[in-house]
């Protein structure tokens, strides 16, 4: 279906200024179509005496001459003329604005004209305002204006001139643009009914429907059972069968084998952290980085994020729920630590220095990942395509503008360095949000401030922003039960291993471990005298008219004195310490030096323990409370200390419940068919809409918009009786049509590959090469030394040569990626909606060189040759364990014939691992073989 | 050592790449693009290119252009003294500090007001006469070849310069490609044998990368002057000889040729094939062009290789030109990387300077030198870049602060005129006044002699600015 195809009047948006002072457009994400490509292409002529500013030590006269050499004559062609305006003229003057009252998108539109009249006077160039405005000399007059686009070229005022000269031809029938705000993506979802004859599978029937209109077929045939078992195990669980079960799936096949076994599958818990990877990518996944060991971006223990997401797949946690957590968890279940972690999808945002890029993040990938709308095209102009103010850009930001990150504590830990969950709460809830005048940070609209709202082109009402007030545990966090519990563990914990010291303790270090014990037990009880005095708090914030206050102050006082008790036995270990230094030093003959030091220092232990000793006495109610939360500390102040601390308020902002609320309602037209959209790439090798994170007006068309429209209220509805929203119904739904099911060979179908070279009408599967994660994992599930235990802090650099987990384990962020992973097009860590599939020499050295493959293929051989079987036995066996395929005659007999060629080698020339080396290289093939890194 | 290829194996080669884009990169499935009509690049230049290699040296941490290329005797004249006190005081008009966009207000990066003598002597060289300082005397004597630019400016006073002199982008901005990314996106190969762009030296985290939205294959490729291992995976992490590893590879080509057959027109498979046989020559050529030793004792003694205070720089800068020697692309090395960076003056700023001079100056002459009399430099652009310039105040006692106001950086090589000044900084060297340079312009001036237009090689999904396309500077063209 061809598209829409509007461009942009506006070239270089903001050029004259950036040229000397370069800011932030953020378009590096927008699809704002370029007119130097097409003029590139055109080979037309830029600069002149229209040129850009700069001009006089600007190269591009030599650049442009070169490229000019095929330049066309201008003509007086009308379709010529129109697609010029099209893309230099018609985002303001034309269905998506109407500025001065001017529509340039059709003849009649020139000639009806705006606020300065007709635009174009047939016949006469002279009196045509269109041209004297394109080709006025003084830029502030000219069209486009500066700062809005690049003037245009000679060449192209010509043909303006050219086409007025001659008239203004114009076919009867033009059509101005159609309505921006009526784009098939921005239409309501409508169930279309199933076409063809009835019976089949849903998706066939309307592939089948889509294939008999373009005239695309005979299809290819069911794969055999071994390829399609190894396809639907590695899409569904990211392993290949064991040889064993592949053996018990095939040979039996009764009546439904595939669909249990799609069943047993999908409930398998590595399903879960297969397509967690997948949705990573989406939602940008990454570990913490900075400089050093200095936080500055995304956040720690982000894992937490990633093991929700994983669980959450586990249980067929409907998608709506789980979009609405990621945004908004503190606000629906402000005290569930466990849905709180999915809010890492924004702590993942955070950047130490700048607020900026930050929000633009958000702002972005909100956009690109839930809704596949490109709001980041607004932030500095009104979007070049699509119905989205820059307005709209910054009541989308305004949405996020209170929110910080904190860490949470959990049970059993008392620091929230070592572990605790990074999650988000609106701690600056008055927090304005301004309009960047051209994006630009240092310029922003103060007289303006925005509101949260949404673009008003989706007819499904952004329901009321209202205030949510949270539970105790959410604003303050230390009555988490597992807080104190947790601190009351870990002193009792210290008491013993004190008490086992002074058990061992010898007569030389007696006194000291009998001081330490002291400190330990002053500290147990402090900690407990603290969480007494706070408990006695609460009760009295909770309750006033009936808690006694007296009871508070008292078990305030208690805990400063238990709080200066420690302080006390810390003060006599001290001075414990320093006797034995002054002894340690009387040992020493020579050094007088060391010995009045050692003194000195214990008359000051001393001193400081009399005075810690006299202040136990003292009256305070100033103790210090046991903390469950911390802000993570911004520095957008100051690069050098941290900013004023953001507190706990007691209220959320309902915002970005809001803002959930209205993605996931049930009537958006976008949310449920860029999720099923991202579904079907995954399965099926490629998507329905092409361009996955924008679905505007620039983006492509849907191959099948029919199927992506039913696929779409098959996700909102849910199977009959079942969840609305379950993932799991989708990936049913496809791995089970006949479509998922073809045989990936295009062998004997030449007149469907004549008529759809692309196979966009899947008339038969695409092979999709494996990505990163699952290539590893895939040689070490083949020789069974996977480790798929879930969860916890990622494997760091360091140990990733060693370990076996599964490489969703691995960390991963902008400073370190798994090298052998990276070489694979692992995901982009900033931006990833769909993986590249790059074939580079790299990759044959990281699969035939890596430990990974020489020790997974030693280990293989080894177990297949256990019983002592011959060459062709060894041979069969290992191509069902690498490839899960019996190996062909000719392949059987390159393989019979390479296995002589190693074993005639000097020993000194065949490496490999005992017992049999052959054997070791042969499967090292095997894993090399194209067909290993390939969903056939 | 010559390769111990098979027959097979050769006659396997001869097929090359049917799918190889530009830089023997084969996207199978590139991710589609909306545009109809849009192609990758074909790996030719887009008009007669002047030069087909580049050499970039990238000092980390802002090299002093006071005391490097660009003399400013009125700061000496005018030493102790504020700058408000000196007839200069306008260069402090806020109006012009606003071109800076700090990430975060900074302890560095500040305005220094007390003007620092300069630290060293300048004096003209060769026939051109162009003063360099006497830091750099091996470079001095190869400046009738050099096009220095007095008038670079950028806009992050922090480290983050370094990515944005890779890319154009400031570190707030989304990242985007490098500019070696862009040439291998864009130029075919001249030796598949090779890696087309490879990275010398250590890269702090924002500045790790350079393919981005172009893909990690255009990612350089990380090079270590170390013949025992100069690639990661480059050799075998078992025990595999090259004989063992010969039948397997003839083995998983036999194989996938039988595949081929099942699978007609599976472009992956044929791309991979021959993905294989590159890899195989790879590991043989690549650490033979690391190793040094085949180069004369004179060679070795003109690079600086027996002197300890050069040597690091020395092997990186003769690999360097024996990879553009074999037809390798972009060679990009990082000097002093890590951290701020190595030339990160704020302090002691005489000490550090000469003792990092002397790490690079006797290479850089060297390889110029060398290049020269190969016949190679026609066809090589060497480029001598850094993030940013250094205040001509005052850091603490003895130390100049970043400064992204006026900079110097030079071009040598292919295409580029030789022995000229282009473009100039205020009488204190802070403001790049005449003929002022944004760092794309350096990127548009290299890429315009390789024979590039970058607003052709733009992804029609990612709309770039035209303060990221640059303009090349014809001035110093030869």
């Amino acid at each position: 279906m061809p598209m829409p195809r509007k461009g942009c009047a506006r070239r270089g948006c903001c050029s004259g200024e950036l040229r000397t002072q370069p800011r932030a457009c953020g378009c590096t994400g927008c699809v704002w179509r370029v007119l130097t490509n097409a003029l590139a292409g055109l080979g037309v002529l830029l600069g002149g005496g229209l040129a850009a500013p700069r001009s006089a030590d600007c190269a591009e006269g030599g650049l442009d001459t070169a490229a000019g050499a095929s330049s066309p004559a201008a003509t007086a062609s009308h379709s010529t003329v129109r697609t010029l305006l099209s893309r230099r003229c018609q985002a303001c003057h034309g269905g998506l604005a109407k500025q001065a009252n001017l529509r340039l998108d059709t003849t009649a539109g020139m000639l009806s004209g705006g606020d300065s009249g007709a635009a174009v006077n047939p016949g006469v160039p002279a009196e045509s305002l269109l041209l004297a405005r394109v080709s006025d000399p003084d830029p502030a007059r000219r069209m486009p204006p500066p700062g809005e686009g690049e003037p245009l070229s000679a060449d192209e005022v010509d043909q303006i001139r050219a086409w007025i000269a001659a008239g203004c031809p114009a076919p009867p029938d033009e059509q101005p643009e159609a309505d921006p705000r009526d784009h098939w993506a921005f239409r309501p979802v409508q169930r279309p009914p199933l076409p063809g004859p009835e019976g089949g599978h849903p998706i066939d029937r309307f592939l089948a429907a889509a294939r008999a209109r373009a005239g695309v077929g005979p299809v290819a045939a069911e794969a055999p059972a071994e390829i399609l078992v190894r396809r639907v195990y590695l899409d569904l669980i990211g392993m290949p069968p064991k040889p064993e079960d592949l053996a018990a799936i095939v040979t039996v096949r009764a009546d439904g084998w595939y669909e249990r076994l799609v069943d047993r599958l999908l409930a398998d818990p590595r399903h879960a952290q297969r397509w967690a990877r997948h949705w990573m990518d989406v939602w940008r996944y990454s570990d913490w980085w900075g400089l050093g060991d200095q936080l500055r971006n995304s956040s720690p223990h982000i894992w937490h994020w990633r093991d929700w997401i994983v669980e959450s797949l586990a249980a067929d946690v409907p998608y709506d729920e789980m979009v609405r957590l990621m945004l908004a968890a503190d606000e629906f279940h402000p005290d569930d630590p466990a849905r709180l972690r999915a809010t890492g999808f924004l702590a993942r945002n955070w950047f130490l220095f700048n607020r900026t890029p930050w929000l633009d993040e958000t702002v972005e990938h909100v956009g690109k990942a839930f809704l596949g709308l490109t709001l980041n095209c607004a932030k500095c102009h009104d979007h070049k395509y699509d119905p989205v103010r820059q307005t709209d850009h910054y009541a989308f930001r305004a949405f996020f503008a209170p929110y910080h990150v904190r860490l949470d504590a959990v049970p059993g830990e008392t620091d929230t360095q070592r572990d605790a969950i990074p999650r988000v709460f609106d701690g600056e809830p008055e927090a304005p949000t301004f309009l960047l005048v051209r994006g630009d940070d240092a310029r922003p609209d103060r007289d303006h401030p925005i509101a949260p709202g949404v673009p008003a082109l989706f007819g499904v009402p952004l329901p009321p922003i209202e205030p949510v007030p949270l539970p105790p545990w959410a604003h303050q966090p230390e009555r988490m039960p597992w807080v104190v519990e947790a601190h009351l563990a870990a002193a009792a914990k210290r008491v013993t291993a004190a008490e086992a010291a002074v058990a061992a303790a010898t007569d030389d270090t007696r006194g000291a471990a009998a001081a330490r014990l002291d400190v330990e037990r002053a500290a147990a009880v402090a900690i407990a005298a603290r969480a007494a005095a706070m408990r006695a708090a609460w009760a009295a914030a909770d309750s006033p008219a009936t808690a006694e206050s007296s009871a508070a102050g008292a078990a305030a006082r208690a805990a400063v004195r238990a709080e200066r008790a420690l302080a006390a036995a810390q003060a006599r270990e001290a001075v414990v310490v320093a006797e034995q230094a002054v002894a340690a030093a009387d040992d020493k003959v020579a050094d007088e030096k060391g010995k009045a030091a050692a003194t000195e220092k214990l008359a000051a232990a001393r001193a400081a323990a009399e005075k810690a000793a006299a202040a136990v006495a003292e009256e305070g109610e100033a103790y210090t409370p046991l903390v469950g939360a911390r802000w993570v500390p911004t520095r957008f102040r100051y690069s050098g200390h941290d900013d004023p601390p953001v507190p706990f308020p007691a209220t959320s902002t309902g915002r970005r419940r809001a803002l959930a609320t209205w993605i996931t309602d049930p009537r958006h037209p976008l949310t449920p068919r860029v999720a099923v959209n991202h579904l079907w790439m995954r399965h099926m090798g490629r998507p329905l809409v092409a361009t996955v994170f924008d679905f505007g007006r620039k983006g492509a068309a849907p191959t099948s918009p029919e199927l992506l429209d039913w696929l779409a209220a098959e996700l909102v509805a849910g199977a009959p009786g079942g969840t609305p929203w379950s993932l799991r119904h989708i990936h049913r739904l496809i791995v089970t049509s006949a479509a998922y099911r073809m045989d990936s060979s295009a062998a004997g179908l030449d007149a469907a590959a004549e008529a759809d070279r692309d196979n966009t009408l899947l008339w038969r599967r695409e092979p999709v090469r494996l990505e990163a994660q699952v290539v590893r994992d895939a040689v070490l599930a083949v020789a069974g030394l996977l480790d798929v235990s879930p969860g916890g802090p990622p494997v760091p650099p360091d140990q990733q040569a060693a370990s076996r987990r599964r490489s969703l384990y691995f960390t991963h962020s902008e400073v370190s990626r798994n090298p052998f992973l990276v070489v694979f097009d692992d995901a982009a860590v900033k931006d990833c909606y769909r993986r590249e599939e790059s074939v580079v020499p790299q990759q044959a050295l990281a699969l035939s060189h890596a430990a990974l493959v020489h020790e997974a293929a030693a280990v293989v051989a080894a177990r297949l040759s256990a019983d002592g079987v011959g060459d062709p036995e060894f041979v069969d066996r290992a191509f069902v364990t690498v490839l899960c395929r019996p190996a062909a005659p000719a392949e059987r007999d390159a393989c019979l014939e390479a296995l002589p060629a190693w074993r005639a080698l000097p020993a000194g020339d065949l490496g490999g691992a005992p017992p049999d080396p052959a054997r070791g290289h042969l499967v090292w093939a095997l894993f090399n073989h194209t067909d290993f890194v390939t969903v056939r | 050592m010559t390769s111990p290829l098979r027959p097979s194996r050769r006659r396997l080669f001869r097929g090359a790449l049917p799918l190889a884009t530009a830089a023997g990169v084969a996207a199978v499935h590139p991710v589609a693009r909306a545009e109809e009509g849009w192609q990758p690049p074909d790996g030719r230049p887009h008009f007669p290119a002047r030069a087909r290699s580049v050499i970039w040296l990238f000092m980390n941490g802002g090299v002093s252009h006071l005391e490097s290329f660009d003399p400013k005797p009125m700061v000496t004249r005018h030493a102790g003294k504020s700058i408000s006190e000196t007839p200069f005081a306008s260069v402090q008009d806020p109006a012009k500090l606003a071109l800076e966009r700090a990430p975060v207000p900074d302890a560095n990066g500040q305005q220094r007001n007390v003007l620092f003598p300069l630290q060293v002597g300048f004096r003209p060289h060769g026939q051109s006469g162009i003063e360099v300082s006497d830091w750099f005397p091996h470079v001095a004597a190869q400046i009738d070849r050099i096009a220095v630019v007095r008038s670079m400016y950028t806009t992050d006073s922090n480290h983050g310069a370094q990515t944005q002199f890779h890319t154009g982008r400031h570190m707030l901005d989304p990242v985007s490609p490098t500019l070696g990314g862009w040439v291998h996106y864009a130029l075919g190969s001249l030796n598949p044998a090779l890696p087309q762009f490879i990275s010398i030296g250590t890269r702090e985290y924002w500045n790790r990368r350079d393919g981005h939205y172009l893909g990690p294959a255009h990612d350089a490729v990380p090079l270590r002057i170390d013949p025992a291992s100069p690639l990661d995976f480059g050799r075998a992490e078992r025990p595999f000889p090259r004989p063992a590893e010969a039948v397997g590879l003839d083995l998983v080509a036999t194989l996938n040729g039988l595949t081929a057959r099942r699978y007609p027109g599976d472009a992956a498979t044929a791309a991979r094939t021959a993905a294989y046989d590159l890899a195989f020559r790879m590991q043989a050529s690549v650490p033979e062009v690391v190793d040094v030793a085949a180069e004369t004792p004179e060679t070795q003694r003109l690079y600086g290789l027996d002197r300890p205070e050069c040597r690091e720089f020395a092997l990186q800068l003769l690999a360097a030109r024996r990879f553009v020697e074999r037809g390798v692309r972009f060679v990009q090395i990082q000097h002093g990387g890590g951290g701020a960076g190595a030339w990160d003056a704020h302090g002691g700023l005489r000490a550090n300077h000469e003792k990092l001079a002397r790490a690079v100056d006797q290479p850089i002459g060297a390889l110029l030198a060398d290049l020269h009399r190969r016949g190679l430099l026609d066809e090589t652009i060497v480029v001598f870049s850094t993030e940013f310039g250094r205040t001509p105040g005052t850091q603490g006692a003895d130390g100049r602060d970043h400064h992204p106001f006026g900079f110097s950086v030079w071009l040598a090589g292919g295409g580029i005129r030789g022995g000229c000044v282009h473009g100039a900084t205020d009488e204190l060297g802070f403001h790049a006044v005449t003929d002022r340079h944004y760092v794309t312009d350096i990127h548009a001036t290299i890429l315009h002699l390789l024979g590039l237009d970058s607003r052709r090689l733009e992804l029609p999904e990612r709309k770039r600015l035209a303060v990221d396309h640059g303009a090349a500077i014809r001035a110093i063209m030869a």
